[in-house]
C-alpha cells in the first residue's frame, strides 16, 4: 500500500506529470467560465445557479449535505463504471460505445438473479457475490460479442457495439421485460416490468437513514484493481502497447510476439463486464426491479466521464464523482430559474475543453517557461 | 530547345545531402531517363521540379525561362505533370469523376457528368489511351489506373511528364503497355522525365540516361552510347565508405530453412516464386535485390503477417506449421526491422518498457503477470549501457530518441532475447555512418557467437561486407548465389537488374 501511493505521488519519473492533472482542472474552470457568461446572457445570476448546484450537489456540506451526498456517490459510482469500461477499451485502441448496451444487459441479469426462485433463499452473503458475478459474466459475455468480431472478422468495434446496444434494448424492453414478457411480473401483483428482487439482493446500506449502498466501495475496489491491470501487469502492458500502436495496425506488438486477437477480445469481455456491473447498481441498489421503461444514458455519459478522465482509473474516479455531482444538484439550480439539463451543458464544455487539450497544455507550458524565464533573469541580475 | 532544366540544385535534409550540385538539361520531346540507386536523390530531384520540395539552393528553368516553383499548382501552371508511385485517384469514382477532379466542367452551379465524359473520351482518343470513363476506379488493374493519372495530368496541359517509378507497381505486360503509351506521348511532343533503377526498361525506352549517386549526377550518356553494364558501373560506384570487421567463423549445422515458398502481395501477384534457401549457424546469409523484387514479402511471410500460398518454413530443423510472430520467436527467431517507428518501438512507451517488449512475460521482468519494475529498471539500464544508447535514461519515451539510438534500443531488444536465427531487414536503412558501423559490428558479435543471419538490404557494399553467402533476388526468384569472395558488385548489380544469373556455388 505504502508503495502504491509512492507511485501516485512521488514516485512519478516524468518530467510536468502534474500537467495531466491540470489540464481537466484547468477544463473545468474554463467550463464553469463559459457556462457562467451563459447564464449572464440570459439575464440571470451565475452565482446563485452555482451557489445552488454545488450546495445540492453533495459536494460542499451544508444543510442536507447528508442526503444529497449519499446521492452524488450513488449515481457516481455507475458513472464511474461505464467510464471506466470505455477507457479499458480505449487503452487497448479500440473505440467501444457498447457500455450502453452493456449496462442494460447488467441491470436485467441483476434483476433476474434478484428474484428468480431458486436463488432468492439464499443468504445475503452468498446472494450478492452471486448476482455480481453472473451480471459480469453476461456483460462480459455481450462485449464479447463486438470483440470476437473485431478480432476475427475485423468488423470495426464502433459499429458493432452500436448494434449490439440496439439489439440489448429491444430484447429487453421489447420482448423480455413488458408485460407478457418471460421476465414480467404476473398481471395479479399488480407490477409492471419485472418483478422486485428479494430482500437478500438488495445491496446493504453504508450510511444510515439515506440509499447509499456500498457500490461505491465495489467500485473503488474495481478502480484499483483496474489500475493494476493496466499498469502492473504484462496483460495492461501489452494492452498499452497495443494502444498506443492501433494507427499502425497494432504492427510493434504482434511482431514482439503479442497475440492481439486474443487481448482484443479479453479487453472487450472486461470492458463489458465493468459497464455491467454498473448497470446492476441501479437495479441493486436504487429501482429493485427493472422498470417497463427504463431511463439509459449511463453509458454513453460513460464517454464523458471517461473523456474527462483522460482514461486514467484514478482520473475516472475523480470525474465520475464530478459528474455526479453535477447531475445531483441539477434538480436545485431550478430554483433560479434554470432548466435543470444545464449541468449537462457544462459537462459539455468540460469536455469540449478537454479535446482542445493540446492548446491548454500549449498555453500550460508557456506560462510555466516564461515564469522560468523570468527567474532565471532574476537569478541573473537581469542579464539576458 | 529545353524544356526543363536545373541548375545546381542542392538540397539538404537533416540528415542527408540529398541532391549535391545537380545541373541537367532535358530537351523538348525527349525521354530523358534519371537511373540511380535508392537513396540517389533522382525521386528528390524531380519532387522540387514539381513544387513538393524547396530546392536548399539552385535554379529551375522551364521552357528557357527561369521559373520560382514554390508549389505544385505552380507546376502545373508551367505544364508539369507528376505521376507519383502511389496513385492519388479515388477508388469510389469513376474515371471521368477522377480525371476532371478540381477542374470540373460545370452547367450552371452543377457537375455537367455528360460533358466530362465525353471531353475524356476525346483525350483518350487523341492520346491512344484506351479507358472506359463510366468505370469506377477500384474495378480497375494497376495499369490502367495509372493511365488515368497520365489521362489526369494530360487534361491539365502537361507539357512535361515526371514518371516516379512507374513500373514498380506494374506487371510486365502492363510494362509493354505503358512504353507504347510513352512512345506515343513523345510522338505528340511531350517530353518525358522518366525515374526508374531498372536498366533494362531504361535502355528500352530512353533517349538519353542520367546517373545518379549519393545526390551528385554522375554523368549523362546517350541511349545509343553505351550499354546496361557500363550504366551499372556508374550507378553503383566502386567506394567503400565503412569498414567491416572480419570474423572468421566455422559454418555449423542449419538454423533456418525456407522451401519451395511462395508468397502473394496484398494486391494479389505472385511476388515470391518458389524460393528456397537455408541458413546456418555462425553465417551471415546476404540476400541482394533492389527494393520490391521480393524483399517484403519474404519477411512478412517469415513473420506470418502474409501466409505463403505454398511452400515450408523451418527452424532448427523443425517446420513451423502456423506461423505467427509468437511461435517464430518461441523456436529462436529475432527480428531487426528496417521499419523503426512502426514495427520496433512502441513509440509512446518508455525505453524501458520498450527494451523488454517480447520478453515481458519471462522471468524476472515479470511473476505470474505481474510486472516487477526493478528488475526492468536494471536490466534497462544495463542494455542501454551496453549498446550505448543516448540519452541514457531508461525513463525517456521511445519517440524521443534519435534514429540511430531508436535502433540501437531495438538491438538492444532483440539480441537480449533467446535467439539462434537473427533476421535481419535493411537494419541500417536511414542511420548515418556512425550507428550504421554499431549495427554491422553488432552483427558480426552475434555471427561469433554462432547465431545464423539472414541479413536483407539493399546496400551492396553492406551485402558485400558482411555476408559469407549472397543471394540475389529479382523479380521473386532467386537469380544466383555466390560468395563475396568470387564476385564483384559489378557482377552482383548485373544479377540485381536481372541480366545474369549464377545457379548454386558448389
Amino acid at each position: 500500500m505504502k508503495e502504491f501511493f509512492y507511485r501516485i505521488f512521488v514516485g512519478r519519473r516524468e518530467k510536468y506529470w502534474w500537467m495531466n492533472l491540470l489540464v481537466p482542472l484547468v477544463s473545468i474552470f474554463l467550463a464553469l467560465i463559459v457556462g457562467a457568461i451563459f447564464i449572464k446572457s440570459t439575464g440571470r445570476s451565475p452565482i446563485l445557479a452555482y451557489k445552488l448546484l454545488f450546495n445540492a450537489s453533495g459536494l460542499i456540506p451544508g444543510p442536507f449535505w447528508r442526503s444529497s451526498f449519499a446521492e452524488l456517490l450513488l449515481s457516481s459510482s455507475m458513472f464511474i463504471a461505464t467510464g471506466l469500461s470505455f477507457a479499458i477499451a480505449a487503452k487497448g485502441g479500440l473505440f467501444s460505445i457498447g457500455a450502453e448496451g452493456q449496462f442494460i444487459v447488467g441491470a436485467v441479469a441483476a434483476a433476474y438473479f434478484g428474484y428468480a426462485k431458486p436463488f432468492t433463499g439464499l443468504s445475503a452473503i452468498v446472494h450478492i457475490p452471486l448476482i455480481l458475478i453472473m451480471v459480469m459474466f453476461l456483460g462480459g459475455l455481450w462485449g464479447l460479442i463486438a470483440g470476437y468480431l473485431k478480432a476475427k472478422r475485423g468488423i470495426h468495434e464502433v459499429i458493432v457495439t452500436i448494434m449490439l446496444n440496439w439489439i440489448a434494448f429491444q430484447l429487453i424492453e421489447g420482448w423480455l421485460v413488458p408485460t407478457g414478457g418471460p421476465m414480467s411480473a404476473k398481471v395479479e401483483t399488480g407490477v409492471s416490468g419485472t418483478p422486485y428482487i428479494s430482500p437478500t439482493a438488495k445491496l446493504p446500506i453504508i450510511l444510515y437513514n439515506t440509499r447509499l449502498n456500498i457500490s461505491i466501495l465495489i467500485m473503488i475496489v474495481v478502480v484499483f484493481l483496474i489500475w493494476y491491470l493496466l499498469y502492473r501487469t504484462t496483460f495492461g502492458y501489452e494492452i498499452r502497447a497495443m494502444g498506443f500502436t492501433s494507427i499502425f495496425n497494432m504492427e510493434a506488438p504482434k511482431v514482439s510476439g503479442v497475440n492481439t486477437s486474443k487481448r482484443i477480445m479479453q479487453i472487450m469481455f472486461i470492458s463489458g463486464a465493468v459497464a455491467a456491473l454498473g448497470g446492476s447498481f441501479i437495479v441493486l441498489g436504487i429501482l429493485f426491479q427493472y422498470p417497463p421503461v427504463f431511463e439509459g444514458g449511463y453509458g454513453f455519459d460513460g464517454i464523458v466521464v471517461a473523456l474527462i478522465g483522460q482514461n486514467e482509473p484514478f482520473g475516472i474516479f475523480l470525474s465520475g464523482i464530478l459528474v455526479g455531482a453535477l447531475r445531483t444538484g441539477s434538480t436545485a439550480v431550478q430554483i433560479a430559474r434554470i432548466p435543470k439539463t444545464f449541468p449537462q451543458i457544462i459537462e459539455g464544455l468540460i469536455v469540449a475543453f478537454i479535446a482542445l487539450q493540446v492548446l491548454v497544455r500549449y498555453l500550460l507550458f508557456k506560462l510555466v517557461k516564461a515564469k522560468k524565464r523570468v527567474k532565471e533573469v532574476k537569478s541573473e541580475g537581469g542579464i539576458s | 530547345m529545353e524544356a526543363l532544366g536545373v541548375r545546381n540544385i542542392v538540397k539538404q535534409f537533416p540528415n542527408v545531402l540529398a541532391n549535391d550540385n545537380v545541373t541537367l538539361s532535358i530537351q523538348e520531346g525527349e525521354i530523358f531517363a534519371l537511373v540511380g540507386e535508392n537513396g540517389a536523390g533522382k525521386s528528390t530531384l524531380m519532387k522540387i521540379v514539381y513544387g513538393l520540395y524547396t530546392p536548399t539552393s539552385g535554379e529551375i528553368y522551364v521552357f528557357s525561362k527561369k521559373e520560382d516553383i514554390k508549389t505544385p499548382e505552380d507546376s502545373i501552371k508551367l505544364k508539369i505533370g507528376m505521376v507519383h508511385q502511389e496513385f492519388m485517384l479515388i477508388p469510389r469514382f469513376t474515371v471521368t469523376e477522377n480525371i476532371v477532379l478540381g477542374d470540373e466542367p460545370r452547367k450552371g452551379f452543377l457537375f455537367d457528368y455528360s460533358r466530362a465524359v465525353k471531353e475524356v473520351k476525346e483525350l483518350s482518343d487523341k492520346f491512344g489511351l484506351k479507358i472506359d470513363p463510366t468505370e469506377k476506379v477500384e474495378n480497375l488493374p494497376v495499369g490502367i489506373q495509372q493511365r488515368v493519372e497520365i489521362l489526369k495530368i494530360l487534361r491539365r496541359g502537361a507539357e512535361i511528364l515526371i514518371f516516379d517509378e512507374p513500373t514498380a507497381v506494374l506487371t510486365p505486360e502492363e510494362t509493354e503497355e505503358l512504353f507504347k503509351t510513352l512512345r506515343a506521348l513523345k510522338d505528340n511532343g511531350k517530353t518525358i522525365v522518366f525515374i526508374s533503377h531498372k536498366l533494362n526498361e531504361v535502355m528500352e525506352i530512353a533517349d538519353r540516361v542520367g546517373v545518379m549517386r549519393k545526390g551528385k549526377l554522375q554523368g549523362i550518356v546517350n541511349k545509343t552510347e553505351t550499354n546496361e553494364r557500363e550504366l551499372a558501373l556508374m550507378m553503383v560506384g566502386r567506394d567503400v565508405v565503412l569498414e567491416v570487421p572480419e570474423a572468421d567463423v566455422k559454418r555449423g549445422e542449419e538454423v533456418f530453412s525456407v522451401s519451395n515458398i511462395s508468397v502473394k502481395n496484398p494486391k494479389g501477384l505472385l511476388s515470391l516464386k518458389v524460393v528456397s534457401f537455408s541458413v546456418y549457424s555462425g553465417e551471415i546469409v546476404g540476400i541482394a535485390g533492389v527494393e520490391g523484387n521480393g524483399q517484403a514479402e519474404l519477411v512478412n511471410a517469415i513473420l506470418g503477417f502474409w501466409k505463403p500460398v505454398s511452400g515450408k518454413i523451418s527452424i532448427n530443423g523443425e517446420e513451423i506449421k502456423l506461423i505467427t510472430p509468437y511461435n517464430m520467436r518461441t523456436k529462436g527467431m529475432a527480428y531487426i526491422t528496417e521499419d523503426r517507428k512502426r514495427r520496433g518501438l512502441v513509440l509512446p512507451f518508455k525505453a524501458r518498457e520498450n527494451v523488454i517488449m517480447g520478453q515481458h512475460t519471462l522471468y524476472p521482468f515479470s511473476n505470474k503477470g505481474v510486472l516487477n519494475d526493478k528488475e526492468i529498471d536494471t536490466f534497462a539500464t544495463k542494455k542501454l549501457q551496453e549498446f550505448d544508447v543516448r540519452p541514457l535514461d531508461i525513463c525517456s519515451k521511445a519517440e524521443s530518441f534519435s534514429g540511430g539510438n531508436q535502433q540501437k534500443l531495438i538491438l538492444a531488444k532483440e539480441m537480449s532475447m533467446k535467439h539462434n536465427f537473427l533476421l535481419a531487414s535493411q537494419p541500417t536503412r536511414g542511420l548515418d555512418v556512425g550507428a550504421t558501423e554499431f549495427v554491422y559490428r553488432m552483427l558480426v558479435e552475434e555471427k561469433k557467437k554462432g547465431i545464423g543471419i539472414l541479413l536483407i538490404s539493399l546496400e551492396l557494399t553492406e551485402i558485400m561486407g558482411l555476408s559469407d553467402r549472397i543471394l540475389v533476388l529479382y523479380n521473386g526468384e532467386i537469380v544466383g548465389e555466390v560468395t563475396p569472395n568470387e564476385t564483384n558488385e559489378e557482377e552482383l548489380g548485373l544479377m540485381m537488374l536481372g541480366l545474369k544469373r549464377k545457379e548454386k556455388v558448389q
